[in-house]
């Protein structure tokens, strides 16, 4: 007979083995918030008790709020428990050239997506008002410090789309509690000694250092870079993408607000270095600064000495104060993330700098993926896998190439790192392709190849025209869709202004959340 | 505008408060705040809804008299008559603040009687006299005394009612579409109502513990104040044909 998957063990205890343990308990596990019993899978999730969790603070794509409400924590606990606030989407600054120039990359699809693609209709505008101006009121909203909804929406519900900034250790901390707690999950802290192996080359067994074997059908490899079972038990490949994004490096740290009602920014910061960029992420109780950089292109002192000057003109005084972190990481990921019953998922699958905050996104993807292949028979292992690395693979290069362009369009030449982004040996076919399409049309869905895709043809009009990219005027304008545009363009433009009188600051909505909660429903 | 002050009998000996019903005096309002107490008596004349506080997303049951701002159906030529007066409306301009107060060395916060001195029902010429002439309190501010403190009471147990009723999925929103004699159509929106699929899937001990609470009689009432949108159909209809002629 046939044995369908029912035990699975998770290795690792970090962001993303918690949130694989919660979703996939959540999904098979339980049902309104009741366990089913008996349970559908027995989840194990091991932690070695010596290893820490890396931590930083972090940005999430609005899918979070889906995956949060899905595995049964309310948005209030959520926020207040993991010094959270809300990200409507990020803002580049000095990315095109070096001289004070931003752009935003909003959360919320242009005005009229589900009518009609709208951007062509833009282009004639282009030296009146900024594309992510023209379609979405969320730029200005942002900037002027707003919240993207009122107390009175209901929790996950919103007014302007958004994710979350979070403190990536108390995250974990919850979404073990509730997984354990609420879930079911068995958790496990023990150092693996040793993994032994089947006849077929499935893994069979898990040996901790007391001793202890712990069997499964699947195993799931959440033990991060280390890549205990996917990177080094079973040796899979690893493409490495440094040759394309060079960034390897990071300096991080955890700044105070200088008062405690100060402004919460509601988007992701990202300002542009001459050999890197520094993000800036504001959570509740501080703000989680770093300097993101090529090792090849700059020295430890000089990431430093440029991240000094940022906090300065972000009116940060005393810097020795603070709590100085150095991250090195080898950009790039392994040629599959599935092997046989292995499957891997966050940075043991992969890891590249968090320009677009992709790595929780990506944690989510694989997680869901796996979920709906369960219940699994054990002789399919072999089909699903395949299945699952293609579209990992394709989700690799698009995020590449995707983030790749934030480079390929900047006009910096301050340093030999913008001048070796846009050489063409280091920018991927496809890309070259695409940006050369879009001198003559604005990047549209028929552009990205697949379907399942984490960035849409918005994001890429979002960054293409952020970066001013001269995308030809269409000669060929049909005079009613012109009319349609023009419309949508006066909504827009009418909702930013009611929506300016009736959204709260965005401290202010956090603060209240702390005293009221949102409502459920 | 209000200006809220502490009540006392030196200040405000003189004072006198109209307890007739009109816009002027601010009852031209469209729902008003009621709690499980009251709702036997309210639900005898009005639909009970809930509403969420814009300020603080906080749900409220409110006791609804008209379809949109500013409409109060049941006050007709400045009159309020034949109807029960729900108490967060008879209130006015009365409030509880509270006070803390410094007794043994501990600090106690404590519920003092508060006056809105901008009302317009507050004079010195007519209506309910607040002390008798040597500074002792009026039946009248006895009553308002005993009413504020039911309202407070009444508002917190109306918090642990809605928690439950949240807790237990018991709530909805819905969307109110009328149609009137004239033929116009409108829509009420904002406004949450129990969930009946919710409630008949109720397991036995969760209805137990509703009942012992005294929800279980207050959410059938809520129930049953539905029919009222009838009665606020056929007003609503009368003032139409009234303006018309």
């Amino acid at each position: 007979m046939d044995t369908v998957i029912k035990q699975i063990v998770i290795v690792g205890g970090g962001t993303a083995g918690w949130l694989t343990a919660a979703i996939l308990a959540a999904d098979h596990n339980a049902d309104q918030g009741r366990l089913l019993t008996p349970a559908t899978l027995q989840i194990t999730l091991i932690e070695s008790p010596d290893i820490a969790s890396i931590g930083v603070g972090e940005g999430t794509w609005p899918s979070m709020r889906n995956t949060l409400q899905r595995i049964g924590i309310s948005e209030t606990d959520f926020l207040n428990s993991c010094d959270a606030s809300f990200k409507q989407g990020s803002q580049f600054i000095n990315w095109c050239t070096n001289t004070t120039d931003s752009y935003f990359h909003p959360f919320s699809l242009p005005i009229g997506t589900a009518e009609m693609a709208i951007c062509p209709y833009w282009l004639p505008f282009r030296q009146q008002v900024a594309f992510a101006d023209a379609v979405s009121p969320q730029p200005r909203l942002c900037a002027a410090g707003l919240a993207p909804k009122q107390i009175s929406t209901a929790e996950y519900s919103f007014i302007n789309n958004y994710g979350y900034h979070l403190d990536a250790g108390k995250f974990s901390n919850l979404l073990q509690q509730h997984a354990t707690e609420k879930l079911g999950v068995h958790h496990v802290k023990a150092h693996i000694a040793q993994i032994t192996n089947n006849a077929n080359g499935d893994i069979a067994t898990l040996v901790t250092a007391d001793g202890t074997v712990i069997s499964a059908n699947l195993f799931i490899d959440c033990s991060g870079t280390a890549s205990l079972l996917l990177g080094k038990h079973y040796a899979v490949p690893f493409v490495p993408q440094q040759h394309r994004l060079f960034n390897d490096s990071a300096l991080a740290l955890q700044v105070p607000y200088d008062q405690p009602d100060a402004a919460i920014a509601s988007c992701t910061v990202s300002t542009a270095q001459p050999s890197g960029w520094v993000w800036d992420i504001g959570l509740q109780s501080r703000r989680g600064v770093g300097h993101v950089y090529s090792s090849a292109h700059c020295s430890d002192e000089q990431a430093e000495q440029q991240l000094q000057r940022y906090l300065h003109q972000s009116g940060v005084t005393d810097t020795a104060q603070l709590n100085w972190r150095k991250l090195s990481f080898k950009p790039g990921h392994y040629n599959k993330c599935w092997h046989h019953n292995c499957v891997a998922i966050g940075m043991a699958a992969g890891f590249i700098e968090p320009l677009e905050a992709s790595a929780l996104a990506l944690v989510e993807w694989s997680a869901n993926y796996l979920s709906a292949q369960l219940p699994l028979p054990v002789s399919l292992l072999t089909l699903a896998a395949e299945r699952m690395n293609q579209a990992f693979t394709r989700h690799w290069q698009q995020i590449i190439e995707f983030l790749k362009l934030h480079y390929v369009l900047s006009k910096r030449s301050d340093h030999a790192y913008w001048h070796d982004h846009r050489e063409s040996s280091s920018i991927p076919e496809p890309l070259q392709q695409l940006v050369q399409l879009w001198q003559h049309k604005v990047p549209s869905a028929q552009d990205i190849t697949h379907s399942d895709v984490l960035f849409p043809a918005a994001s890429y009009q979002y960054i293409v025209y952020g970066m001013h990219m001269n995308t030809q005027p269409y000669s060929h304008l049909k005079p009613s869709l012109v009319q349609q545009a023009d419309q949508l363009f006066a909504e827009n433009a009418k909702r930013r202004a009611h929506q300016a009188a009736a959204l709260p600051d965005n401290r202010q909505l956090l603060n209240k959340i702390r005293q009221y909660g949102l409502p459920p429903i | 505008m209000s200006k809220h002050v502490l009540l006392n009998s030196v200040e405000h000996l003189d004072l006198k408060i109209i307890t007739s019903r009109g816009a002027e005096f601010g009852d031209n309002v469209w729902f008003t705040p009621t709690f499980p107490q009251e709702f036997r008596s309210v639900q005898a004349h009005y639909p009970i809804f809930f509403h969420k506080d814009a300020a603080t997303g906080q749900f409220f049951s409110v006791a609804v008299f008209g379809f949109t701002h500013q409409e109060n159906l049941f006050l007709q030529d400045n009159n309020w008559q034949g109807y029960y007066l729900p108490l967060t409306v008879r209130r006015h301009p009365f409030l509880i603040g509270k006070q803390a107060v410094v007794e043994d060395g501990v600090e106690h916060i404590q519920h003092m009687i508060h006056l809105d001195l901008d009302s317009p029902r507050v004079n010195k010429e007519q209506g309910e006299a607040l002390f008798l002439p040597l500074g002792g309190s009026s039946p009248y501010l006895d009553d308002v005394s005993a009413m504020l403190q039911t309202i407070h009471q009444g508002l917190q147990d109306n918090t642990a009612f809605i928690d439950l009723l949240l807790q237990h999925k018991l709530l909805e929103s819905f969307t109110l579409d009328i149609q009137l004699d004239d033929g116009s159509k409108h829509q009420m929106m904002g406004f949450y109502t129990i969930n009946e699929d919710s409630l008949a899937a109720l397991p036995a001990e969760v209805l137990a513990q509703l009942h012992n609470q005294g929800y279980l009689e207050a959410i059938y009432m809520a129930i049953a104040s539905q029919s009222n949108i009838r009665s606020l159909l056929r007003l609503k209809n009368q003032l139409n044909a009234s303006t018309v002629a």
